[in-house]
């Protein structure tokens, strides 16, 4: 496929997805230093990897499950302990309105 | 008479009470408050949990219990290991202050072989670079040469073994960041194969590479703290239920006949040529020892800095969505929305590096560009694991630098991110196949630069490339050699 063309809108883009509020000396930065490091991820496409299984994990098959039984975890005081704000016994976070 | 600094010669003198475990970790607590204000290796030292926690093993000596394999052993733990009761920040601002409510797996087990935790040892932020300048806490500083990089991203777990503040360490390894820095700070340094060591407790960089492992003075004391953390955990889903085996015991078994693999694609340019002529040297010592040396090929190593930076940066986007200011760790409230929370919050506590990281690897798995490059790069994983597969049935382990270059200088890298990718070429290759790679020092360079030989081997078989580097080591004429500040040479 063609190389996309990394600038401004695609990092504001990605920024959007990735919950970033980035500055506009970032967005600037980030731009320039992305398009460097993707013009060299391009090289993989000298590859030919049409018949090429792809790893998403090594030893997989050595992998066992566990029995799914209930064991004491972290009580509800210490998961709210570190929490920024707490009310009602619970996480508190500023309004959320779509 | 110099005093007991490796980690098997410690446990066996606390174990026979010819010394405390409170004297041991006094020892190391002296040497950080002495030198730990230059090297900075440390984020957080736990000197009064130490003493208290040193104390209890002595009692327990005390009361006629035998003793762990680890018995008053001092160690320093990477950052990002998470320790009930003692700050756990991953080197960024976003965890500053966060005090987990439980311990790792890795940490369990060292405490049950009767280790001392002495603090927790700053790093590149979220284990992410080479060089410990991407700590948001300021870098470390390598014990050798202060104007130097430790390497990273484990550098302040390197460091502290170089300055003997403590006989060994816990790292992580994702792309290197366990053998890039002990090859620059002459310590030995185990990157275990995937799956060995249980990542319960580990925050999270790529889940599909992350591996703990130990740092120390010599291969002995690397394997002890080794097999102490090695072995399953029902608690990491990525834990391998294989027996571990008696890594200790591997060191100095006979390595007649074994056939050692010298890959061209490790000694190409970008090569400094002195470390490529303390590498050969500890090679052909090798020979002498018995074994048999041959020329392999990995004909897809060149590809694996654009491998590695695609997946990795695609697991840690997704692994560090969960910093989102909400349950621990830094918040910046802008009064608005939830959304605009997340955002200022993920802004202010990420550094640059982490944002880069983030941004590339949402828009390599981003709607469109997913096969083009996220599936490419792991169809690319494949070929290189190939690569590994067929050269490890030729040969018992492959040896090569560490690293290309010795230690380089504090701000010579770090306005150009792809320089310093470039600069894992030797470790990431290991990484992406899941198979065990250590480094072990070897001859310095003649301005006094450490200098590490990376042996990489078959999946679980760290018995070998322990035997390996325990036979370097012992006929390495610099062996032991430690930078002034560590008090002895």
């Amino acid at each position: 496929m063609p190389a996309p063309k990394i600038d401004r809108a695609l990092v504001l883009h990605v920024a959007k997805l990735s919950s970033l509020s980035l500055s506009d000396a970032e967005v600037d930065r980030f731009a320039s230093e992305l398009a460097r490091i993707v013009a060299h991820v391009e090289q993989l496409d000298a590859l030919d990897t049409r018949d090429v299984p792809p790893t998403a994990h090594v030893q997989i098959e050595r992998m066992p499950l566990r029995e799914d039984e209930v064991l004491p975890g972290v009580t509800h005081e210490e998961a709210l302990a570190q929490a920024p704000r707490v009310e009602a016994d619970g996480f508190a976070v500023p309004v959320y309105v779509e | 008479m110099p005093p007991s600094q490796d980690v098997t010669e410690i446990a066996v003198k606390v174990q026979s009470g010819e010394l405390t475990a409170e004297q041991a970790t006094e020892r190391a607590l002296a040497q950080i408050a002495a030198h730990d204000g230059e090297v900075h290796a440390f984020l957080h030292v736990a000197g009064d949990h130490a003493r208290e926690r040193a104390r209890a093993v002595d009692r327990k000596r005390a009361r006629g219990e035998k003793l762990g394999p680890l018995a008053g052993v001092p160690i320093a733990l990477k950052d990002a290991i998470c320790t009930r009761g003692l700050p756990s920040t991953a080197g960024s601002r976003i965890l500053q202050g966060y005090v987990p409510p439980y311990d790792a797996t890795v940490v369990t087990r060292l405490l049950d072989a009767d280790a001392v935790v002495i603090g927790k040892t700053n790093m590149d932020e979220f284990a992410m670079g080479s060089s410990n300048e991407n700590s948001a806490f300021g870098p470390v500083k390598n014990p050798w040469d202060v104007t130097r990089t430790p390497g990273g991203s484990s550098g302040g777990s390197a460091a502290a073994v170089a300055a003997r503040m403590a006989p060994c360490a816990l790292g992580s390894d994702t792309g290197g960041s366990i053998r890039q820095p002990a090859s620059l700070t002459g310590t030995v340094g185990i990157k275990p194969t995937y799956g060995r060591v249980p990542r319960y407790g580990l925050i999270a960089f790529a889940s599909s590479l992350d591996q703990i492992g130990p740092f120390a003075t010599d291969v002995r004391g690397a394997a002890r703290v080794l097999s102490v953390i090695s072995g399953h955990d029902p608690r990491d889903a990525t834990s391998l239920d294989a027996p571990v085996g008696d890594l200790e015991g591997a060191c100095g078994r006979s390595l007649r006949g074994l056939r050692v693999g010298i890959p061209d694609e490790y000694f190409a340019r970008g090569l400094d040529a002195e470390v490529e002529e303390s590498v050969r040297a500890a090679i052909r010592e090798l020979e002498a020892e018995g074994c048999v040396l041959r020329p392999v090929k990995l004909p897809h190593t060149l590809f694996a800095v654009a491998t590695y930076y695609v997946l990795a940066t695609a697991e840690a986007s997704s692994n560090l969505a969960r910093f989102d200011g909400v349950r621990y760790g830094l918040r910046v409230d802008e009064g608005k929305d939830l959304r605009a929370m997340y955002g200022a919050t993920r802004d202010a506590g990420f550094g640059p590096e982490v944002k880069r990281r983030i941004l590339l690897g949402t828009f390599v798995l981003s709607a469109g560009y997913y096969d083009a490059y996220y599936r490419k790069a792991q169809q690319v994983r494949t070929l290189l694991r190939r690569d590994f597969d067929e050269v490890l049935q030729e040969v018992d382990v492959v040896c090569s630098p560490a690293s290309p270059t010795p230690a380089f200088r504090l701000g010579e890298k770090v306005d150009d991110p792809l320089a310093m990718y470039l600069n894992d070429i030797y470790t990431l290759p290991a990484s992406l196949a899941g198979i065990p790679a250590m480094s072990v020092p070897c001859a310095p360079t003649r301005s006094g630069l450490p200098v590490g030989l990376q042996i990489m081997a078959r999946p679980l078989d760290e018995a070998t490339m322990l035997a390996v580097a325990s036979a370097w080591e012992a006929r390495n004429p610099t062996r032991g050699l430690a930078p002034a500040m560590a008090g002895r040479d």
